[in-house]
């Protein structure tokens, strides 16, 4: 088959059906936006349910006894440990700490496990883990991409939605990261709480291919709204999740960014000494690292010189991937990703409003000492833009809707 | 798609207008607004900047890219349009009415007569767009 052939998805013909956009994203022929707009998709994730075709990112399954040691040696994270009904975020790492690729880790059955990996990664993730496999003989590595599909099903609404379709099994329960094995409309389907939006109530579900289509049609009708690519870009940037290739990968240098230098990849490495893993000597650099950093003490960094962070924009304009940025006219990195994201405005009780705005946000890859709290400039077409480093620039949790300009 | 037949256009979609008065209005095309999608930040030139033909004037961005805009007619800017930047929807609704971007008094009205009229634009669209 020719390489350079467009791929669809299963659910190709209802983003067409629905008039969306579409563009060529990792070789895959995928929805930008639907009519509705980048701003509107975003704003209705946050506000009711987003339904997203997904189904163009790499699955795997890893079965046989020693599935759990196999992923434990190949991934960050403690596989070994994860248990049935549930799923983890981890990182497929190199032997020099960088990563080749992010991926989440489900367990729905006790004998299996499902890796979802990044579209654009999928081909070298596959080799990766193949590489890998020889020295676990009863390993079956099985790649599902085609097989079964994947839609994420994210916002407030969304669990009263997935309540109404259930005809077997349960939802995931209690909280975020549980897996489970259910039937919405009649069709089997594995369901995670989880997602790539900072939505706290979130979901991501895998359908047999062929069933996609009537399941995507129903949760349309049960009142999600379409969702694309563009506004899930704004919905992980808003919440400041990493996306391989901006903030994971390399940098604008070509160099390797070093795993840890992304805040949120402290969630996919085990603290665990348990196990040997590929970039484990690596790894551990890194964390010394961040432990001696959090002590203040900045006398050694060489392993990892720069960290990405959070950053609101105080000035009007828009920050983009390859702005520099400065601090106190000292050049200290460039930004990773950028863009103005939609939010709703609350009122004094706190309550969700008709009105919406916009703000500029951005994530960036900056020297390891620059913190919360500090200024920086950045510098778009020869003016330079104040902005400022915060934690986050969206709630967490329960709030996660409300967005915070602290 | 909406097109003003009294205006000219250049390839970059963008439109120049005759008046008020003996200026020009310059502004961009309701097909360059629905290809940006979202526009979510605009920057306009200040009022007394010198410009020749085919400078750049502005910059428009939507949520996924910036791109420069292209003045069709060298001149002064003698007004800006301040409500756009600060309610950039009205580009979709009235993207050759309400929403001109800025006015320029000509240093070569004879600029306009060599730029694509309505027809020429069309015509111009219907290729780009296969």
């Amino acid at each position: 088959m020719p390489s350079n052939q467009p791929k669809r998805t299963p659910l190709y013909e209802k983003h067409c059906i629905a008039h969306a956009k579409i563009v060529d994203f990792a070789g895959w022929e995928m929805p930008i936006q639907y009519p509705a707009g980048i701003v509107q998709e975003h704003l209705a994730t946050r506000k009711s349910a987003g339904l997203f075709d997904v189904s163009h990112m790499g699955r795997f399954r890893i079965s046989g006894n020693q599935a759990g040691a196999f992923l434990d040696y190949g991934l960050t994270n403690y596989a070994g440990g994860l248990p049935m009904g549930m799923s983890h975020y981890t990182i497929l790492a190199q032997d020099d700490g960088g990563a080749v690729d992010d991926a989440w880790l489900y367990r729905f059955e006790s004998d299996n496990y499902i890796l979802v990996v990044n579209a654009s990664n999928k081909d070298k993730d596959w080799k990766h883990l193949q590489s890998l496999k020889a020295r676990f003989t009863s390993v079956v590595l099985e790649d599902l991409s085609e097989s079964l599909a994947m839609v994420a099903l994210q916002g407030p609404q969304s669990e009263a939605i997935l309540k109404g379709l259930l005809t077997g099994g349960a939802l995931p329960e209690p909280k975020r990261n549980a897996a489970s094995v259910a039937a919405l409309a009649g069709h089997k389907v594995f369901i995670g709480r989880t997602g790539y939006t900072g939505e706290a109530v979130c979901f991501e579900i895998m359908v047999q291919a062929d069933k996609a289509g009537a399941l995507w049609d129903i949760l349309l009708a049960k009142g999600a709204a379409p969702i694309g690519l563009g506004a899930r870009d704004t919905l992980r940037l808003e919440a400041s999740l990493p996306l391989y290739g901006h903030e994971m990968g390399l940098d604008s240098e070509g160099k390797t960014m070093p795993i840890l230098a992304c805040p949120t990849a402290r969630f996919a490495v085990a603290d665990s000494e348990k196990k040997e893993y590929v970039g484990k000597a690596a790894i551990q650099r890194q964390l010394a690292a961040l432990e001696r950093y959090k002590k203040g003490d900045f006398s050694d960094s060489s392993v990892l010189p720069k960290r990405i962070v959070c950053l609101r924009i105080t000035d009007k304009g828009i920050a983009r991937q390859g702005s520099p940025v400065f601090c106190q006219g000292r050049p200290v990195g460039v930004v990773t990703s950028g863009t103005s994201v939609p939010y709703w405005k609350y009122d004094d009780s706190q309550t969700i409003t008709e009105h919406y705005d916009q703000r500029s946000v951005a994530l960036a890859y900056v020297d390891c000492q620059l913190t919360a709290g500090a200024e920086v400039q950045i510098e778009v077409r020869g003016k330079m833009l104040g902005a400022k480093i915060v934690k986050r620039n969206l709630k967490p949790g329960a709030a996660a809707m409300m967005a915070v300009f602290e | 798609m909406m097109i003003d037949k009294q205006a000219r256009y250049l390839q970059t979609h963008e439109w120049v207008r005759k008046g008020p008065g003996n200026a020009y209005t310059v502004g961009l095309t309701a097909y360059a607004i629905e290809q940006l999608g979202d526009i979510v930040y605009l920057e306009l030139p200040p009022v007394g900047k010198e410009l020749q033909k085919g400078d750049i004037f502005g910059v428009i961005e939507s949520v996924k890219s910036a791109s420069d805009m292209y003045i069709p007619i060298g001149g002064k800017v003698t007004a800006v349009n301040a409500d756009v930047p600060d309610n950039p929807d009205m580009l979709k609704a009235e993207p050759y009415g309400k929403a001109w971007m800025i006015q320029i008094e000509a240093s070569n009205p004879a600029e306009f007569d060599g730029l694509m009229d309505a027809a020429a634009y069309e015509k111009f669209l219907e290729t780009e767009a296969h």
